[in-house]
């Protein structure tokens, strides 16, 4: 019994206090258009994520959207739906941008448009949590753009730096390009079915005979999906606007981005498109996922293995990261699945903390002035061995070594995969390509972390200092990581209660 | 208050407290740990004392305490059994364990050693370590700690680890016991896999599972459920016969001399070497079902008895004859399972304990008079300078030697009686009782000729003339064994009691239950598995005396060729005469040379041969993968040529390409 | 006479295979960016064809919202290529490949 009874639409309070967050920082703005005060701004941005992170956090603990306790909420005639998927998805959009906030703290000292950057980053963070929420194509295809239009402007948000305008660039146009078929996409589904509701697109699939056109367009929207997973062949985008957005945003977008771009993908293909259904009209979709997911986590690895840039080779490694956690599509079945499926938002959980702290420590190598290739990097570790050994962490965690939480996500990955492979031997393909890439994987990893701890120190690099800000956050992706161990439980149930909710 | 049992953990858990303290604060403890180490194995042996009581008393334990991996199938845990048998044994470690810590003050202390928190941390170890198997109540438990009292011997032996000899001699333990072991943990991998459960004891052990697949005449991975249970036996069998020291895995305990002489006393001959035999004392029930293990053991035991006996007649290091003489003795301890007299082999293990620990600390107590010489030509007429010394030694001689009325002679006679009473209905065994029983010979021989070199005659050394004082810490364990070197074969005076008819046989009592056993685990149910028969020379009287009167000549007679030889002021080297014969005993059959000649010139050119194929063939292959990756990375990230409109077209080419995959294959055109 | 749905679906194909011609051919950055909003033209003619095909409105509404994004989008755009002008003094699209591999 609760104490007060909150209104239905209080459900989207998480998403609503990133977006109260963003206006708080317009007038901000407003008031004192070219405030440096850092320490509000971050501030604010912190505060607003945090609080997002604690109403999810509580409304799971409470059962906010649990069927079996308070009953999933679906709002505005459906369009929106806040349930145990969506929260889970809210938490990771949250931590990661609470992180984010943190680090650029001190990564944009002496940057001149500060509550610019921290609005859109909200008001991305925003877009994120609504694509969790969003329950229908139309409010899919909002959402996503609320999400992606303020990530174009970050990515080239360092207007004087000819890598930044060129990673917008490419990031905006190949956006665009992909919006447009991912909404051409959902116009011939509409075409198809006559809804845009996702249960409503579910009854109809099949029913008007467009099947053809149904085909296409589903393929189209998972064009869309591909593009904001950074998945191939949508996937060009990617290492550039990673590797010339500043460090932070790069953090940001390849987290929760990619995990915003999954939970819609999760949410349209186990609602709209009943594999039943497709089957039947001649597309089981899973097979395009399997198809994607292979090629993703090889594409993304293979490339990443001979990168010299530290940066570009963590841009690729979260494309090889879009493979893994496609599995979770490739692998649901007729009947099940659904393990497969909380694997995969496990490994999108752990990899929020991993990752970010990884490009954070990119952040603070930037910060510090030491380069980019992996050779600049050499002999860190003997003047900042905290932050070294977190990066220790997330390369292995990364790499799904054990004891670390990515080992756990990914061991989840490849049994449930083997569990659901007598239903689909092409499965094992795919978990044979998991193992391939991770072993791949483990070589550049452990380069890094090689570079950092065992190289000899370039010669003289001067005495690096301390930004408290991206310690913080890098230690705190560090400890949570490592935390995620003991922690494996609950956030294994979280996904599996989510994931079979939500399951076909 | 706690019962015995209750308290029981602690038997092996005060030697393990003693190795963590001494291990962190040892260097600042006085006597760098030593008084830590005597506390704990005192308390051990108080405890071991009260539990052996309180099974006396008619109780026993066999608890599971925890369980740390759990299947569907099987599950592992940790527990204790403590029956007559590990409950005597508990006793004798660590009473020997308590014994050597003492002389340890003397031996290592006074004697100036560096590293001494390392060597009270390692024995410390090693105290726990065998308690602890002394103890296991699962085969699996046993397993571990057998391995872990290899470690410890291993450290151990190479504490002088900046000698080359000790490190290799260090290696070279570990390696030939760890080849026994592999089999030993695979016949671990078997009967878990074969029975569900490797409990010794009680209605689920495997023992009780095995005699159930045996007379229900089930077939077991292809084979009859007596071949495969014999398989099981023997692959157990290899750990027993590396961990024990029998031909051909004995190589390793007389290198092994090159540790500490307290080391070589206790683990090297009273505690972790008997491990073997002990294992097999405590699933004698499963070797009991295969006439064919049984048979293979007494043949170990009868050949490695006479083997290394006759080794040790020409050896010249002290501690060397020792070695050979320690070998030879678990032959016999072998011999006396493997024809069925259990209770012959636990009891000749007892006293072998006691008279072996107290001849090793006796020579440890020579070598500190000798000023650390080991080669008995340089001694000489010590036994006046040293009577402590003297008279314990030689009482262990005795004992060793088998000269009636020490206790050596009770068990050896006990374990050739039982060979010959086999011997006697199935032939076959003759054979066996008959190298046990010139080994007898060849035993007199040795230990007088020891005896007579270090203790008699002419001082023939500086170091003889002026020995070393020794101090009350070496004096009273030797002492204390002495004692039990002379005494402790009243514990089962068989051919007393047949002559007789005077209930003297306790340890047959005590072993068969009489005052409390687990249920399946005593003599006369083992008698009843095994189902031998047994035939005597006119009566069973008769063919006792007889045996009795014949090992006794033979040990007589060998003492007394020593005598003649070795005990006169200035003794020659008469194994020169042997000729040929010394040459080949003095290098011991060329044990170490096949066995060299084995892994050299046999096992390395085929790893030879295997590695160059690892590295041209699966190295190459290896190389190619990488290769072919790096080059395939290289090409893959080719494909981001860096132009923004290249992507565009590659992004649509890719999704045509899955358009007309999935287009086609579902039909959409038609 | 009402035209078949499916010659709509045939103009908005045409249209959006032109929108996709302009964006792989065309280098000016805003004949890209024209390209792009022919192909979400492209989908809002499908929108609204079928919208009214199946009787219903969501459709229209969507094309509506799709419009809205489309001016947002060409907002944010613009403010990309006005710094793509000032960093690389054109607006050539292939000429910012510095980063690549």
């Amino acid at each position: 019994m609760a104490l007060v009874q909150l209104e239905s639409w209080m459900a989207l309070a998480p998403t609503l206090l990133l977006a109260l967050s963003a206006l708080a920082l317009f007038v901000i703005d407003s008031i004192d258009p070219d405030t440096t005060n850092r320490p509000l701004l971050a501030g604010t941005a912190t505060v607003g994520s945090l609080a997002s992170l604690a109403v999810a956090v509580w409304f799971i603990t409470t059962g906010v959207g649990d069927p079996a306790r308070r009953g999933e909420l679906a709002l505005f005639g459906d369009q929106l739906i806040v349930d145990q998927m969506a929260l889970f998805f809210m938490v990771i959009v949250a931590v990661v941008t609470a992180l984010i906030s943190i680090a650029s703290y001190d990564y944009l000292r002496g940057h001149v448009y500060q509550s610019e950057y921290y609005s859109l980053v909200l008001l991305a963070a925003t877009g994120m949590s609504t694509m969790a929420t969003a329950n229908s194509l139309v409010t899919v295809f909002i959402a996503l753009e609320l999400a992606s239009l303020p990530s174009y402007a970050l990515v080239s948000i360092l207007k004087d730096n000819r890598g930044s305008v060129e990673a917008g660039l490419k990031y905006f146009l190949i956006g665009a390009l992909s919006s447009a078929i991912f909404v051409y996409g959902i116009s011939l589904v509409y075409g198809a079915t006559g809804h845009l509701q996702l249960e409503a697109v579910a009854e109809n699939v099949g029913a008007e005979g467009f099947d053809g056109l149904l085909g296409v367009g589903v393929l189209m929207v998972i064009g869309g999906v591909a593009y904001k997973t950074a998945s191939v062949p949508f996937h060009f985008w990617a290492p550039e606007a990673y590797e010339g957005a500043p460090a932070p945003i790069a953090a940001f977008l390849s987290s929760a981005s990619k995990a915003a771009g999954f939970v819609i993908a999760f949410r349209i293909f186990t609602t709209a498109f009943p594999l039943e259904a497709m089957t039947e009209i001649g597309f089981d979709w899973t097979m395009a996922f399997v198809v994607l997911a292979i090629v993703t986590m090889t594409v993304g690895n293979f490339a990443a293995a001979t990168q010299e840039n530290v940066k570009r080779m963590l841009a690729y490694s979260s494309v090889g990261h879009a493979g893994y956690a496609l599995i979770g599509l490739a692998g649901l079945a007729v009947d099940g699945g659904q393990i497969v499926l909380a694997a995969a938002m496990m490994h999108l959980f752990v990899y929020g903390f991993m990752n970010t702290g990884a490009f954070l420590f990119v952040a603070m190598a930037e910060y510090w002035g030491v380069g980019r290739t992996f050779e600049d990097y050499n002999g860190l570790s003997s003047q900042a061995p905290v932050a070294c050994g977190a990066l220790a962490v997330f390369m292995f965690s990364l790499a799904g070594v054990p004891p670390f939480g990515g080992f756990f996500s990914k061991y989840f990955l490849f049994t449930g995969i083997l569990e659901t492979a007598s239903g689909n031997p092409w499965l094992l393909a795919v978990a044979a390509a998991l193992v391939i890439n991770s072993a791949l994987s483990l070589y550049y990893y452990a380069r890094l972390v090689k570079a950092v701890w065992f190289e000899d120190p370039v010669a003289g690099r001067g005495q690096l200092t301390q930004p408290t800000g991206l310690y913080v956050a890098v230690v705190l992706a560090g400890v949570m990581t490592v935390l995620v161990l003991p922690g494996f439980g609950p956030v294994a149930d979280a996904a599996y209660a989510a994931a079979s909710a939500l399951g076909p | 208050m706690a019962t015995a049992f209750e308290l029981a953990p602690a038997i092996a858990a005060l030697p393990l407290a003693a190795f963590v303290v001494v291990l962190l604060v040892g260097d600042s403890m006085p006597k760098k740990g030593a008084f830590a180490g005597i506390i704990a194995t005192a308390g051990s042996l108080v405890l071991s004392l009260w539990a052996l009581a309180t099974v006396a008393g008619g109780e026993v334990y066999n608890q599971e305490l925890y369980e740390w991996a759990a299947g569907e199938e099987i599950a592992f845990h940790f527990g204790i059994l403590i029956d007559p048998l590990s409950a005597l044994m508990l006793v004798i470690v660590s009473l020997v364990a308590l014994l050597v810590h003492v002389f340890s003050l003397g031996y290592m202390n006074e004697e100036g050693e560096t590293g001494l928190p390392r060597y009270y941390a390692e024995l410390g170890l090693f105290t726990f370590s065998m308690l602890a198997f002394v103890y296991a109540d699962n085969l699996l438990m046993a397993f571990m700690f057998f391995e872990l009292v290899g470690l410890c011997s291993y450290l151990l032996i190479g504490f002088w680890f900046r000698t080359p000899s000790a490190s290799s001699a260090a290696k070279k333990a570990f390696l030939v016991t760890r080849f026994g072991d592999y089999f030993f943990l695979i016949g671990v991998v078997g009967i878990a896999a074969t029975f569900g459960t490797l409990s010794f004891a009680g209605e689920s052990s495997f023992v009780v599972a095995a005699e159930e697949a045996i007379s229900g005449g089930e077939t077991l991975f292809g084979f009859g459920a007596e071949t495969w249970v014999t398989i099981l036996g023997l692959l157990v069998l290899g750990g027993v016969i590396g961990k024990s020291a029998q031909f051909p895995l004995h190589t390793w305990l007389p290198d092994a001399m090159e540790g500490p002489t307290t080391v070589s006393a206790l683990i090297h001959a009273a505690t972790m070497v008997a491990a073997g035999v002990y294992l097999v004392a405590r699933m004698y029930g499963f070797y009991a079902l295969s006439p064919t293990a049984l048979a293979i053991i007494a043949f170990v035991g009868g050949f490695t008895a006479l083997f290394a006996a006759s080794m040790g007649v020409v050896k010249d290091d002290i501690k060397q004859v020792l070695a050979y003489s320690t070998i030879s003795q678990y032959g016999y301890m072998m011999l006396g399972l493997g024809v069925g007299g259990y209770v012959a082999g636990v009891f000749h293990l007892m006293n072998h304990a006691f008279f072996k620990a107290l001849l090793f600390l006796g020579a440890g107590a020579v070598i500190i008079l000798m000023h650390h010489e080991q080669d008995m030509w340089k001694m000489g007429g010590l036994k006046d300078q040293a009577p402590v010394a003297y008279y314990t030694f030689l009482a262990g001689a005795l004992a060793l030697a088998g000269i009636v009325p020490f206790s050596g002679f009770w068990s050896k006679d006990e374990v050739l009686y039982d060979a010959l009473i086999l011997g006697l209905e199935e032939p076959i065994f003759l054979i066996a009782y008959a190298m046990g029983l010139i080994a007898v010979f060849f035993t007199g021989f040795y230990t007088f000729r020891m005896v007579f070199l270090t203790f008699h005659g002419e001082p023939r050394s500086e170091a003889a003339r002026d020995p070393h004082p020794i101090g009350a810490a070496v004096k009273l364990p030797l002492i204390v064994l002495g004692v039990l070197a002379v005494v402790a074969g009243i514990v089962n005076l068989a051919p007393i009691a047949k002559l007789t008819g005077a209930e003297i046989v306790f340890l047959e009592h005590w072993l068969d239950g009489e005052y409390g056993a687990v249920e399946g685990l005593t003599y006369h149910e083992y008698h009843e598995l095994m189902g031998h028969e047994t035939s005597y020379i006119g009566s069973e009287t008769l063919t006792m005396l007889l045996g009795a009167a014949l090992s006794l000549g033979l040990a007589f007679a060998g003492a007394g060729l020593a005598w003649t030889l070795y005990n006169v002021p200035e003794p020659k080297e008469h194994t020169r005469r042997l000729g040929r014969a010394r040459e080949v005993l003095g290098n011991n059959y060329y044990q170490d040379e096949y066995q060299v000649w084995l892994a050299r010139d046999l096992t390395l050119p085929f790893s030879r041969t295997a590695d160059r194929f690892d590295q041209s063939v699966i190295d190459g292959v290896v190389n190619g993968v990488s290769s072919v990756s790096l080059f395939g990375s290289g090409r893959m990230k080719r494909l981001q040529t860096g132009v923004v409109t290249n992507y565009a077209a590659l992004l649509v080419l890719g999704f045509l390409a899955l358009l007309v995959i999935f287009g086609i294959n579902g039909g959409w055109f038609v | 006479m009402t035209v078949a749905v499916e010659y709509y679906v045939l103009l908005s194909a045409a249209l959006f295979c032109i929108g996709l011609f302009g964006v792989l051919t065309r280098k000016n950055a805003l004949m890209f960016l024209m390209s792009v909003e022919i192909m979400l033209n492209a989908a809002n003619i499908n929108l609204i064809a079928f919208s009214f095909y199946h009787g219903n409105l969501t459709g229209q509404v969507f094309a509506l919202f799709t419009m809205a994004l489309a001016a947002a989008e060409v907002a944010i755009g613009l403010g990309i290529i006005l710094v793509l002008y000032r960093n690389f003094e054109g607006i050539d699209v292939t000429v910012p490949a510095a980063m690549r591999w």
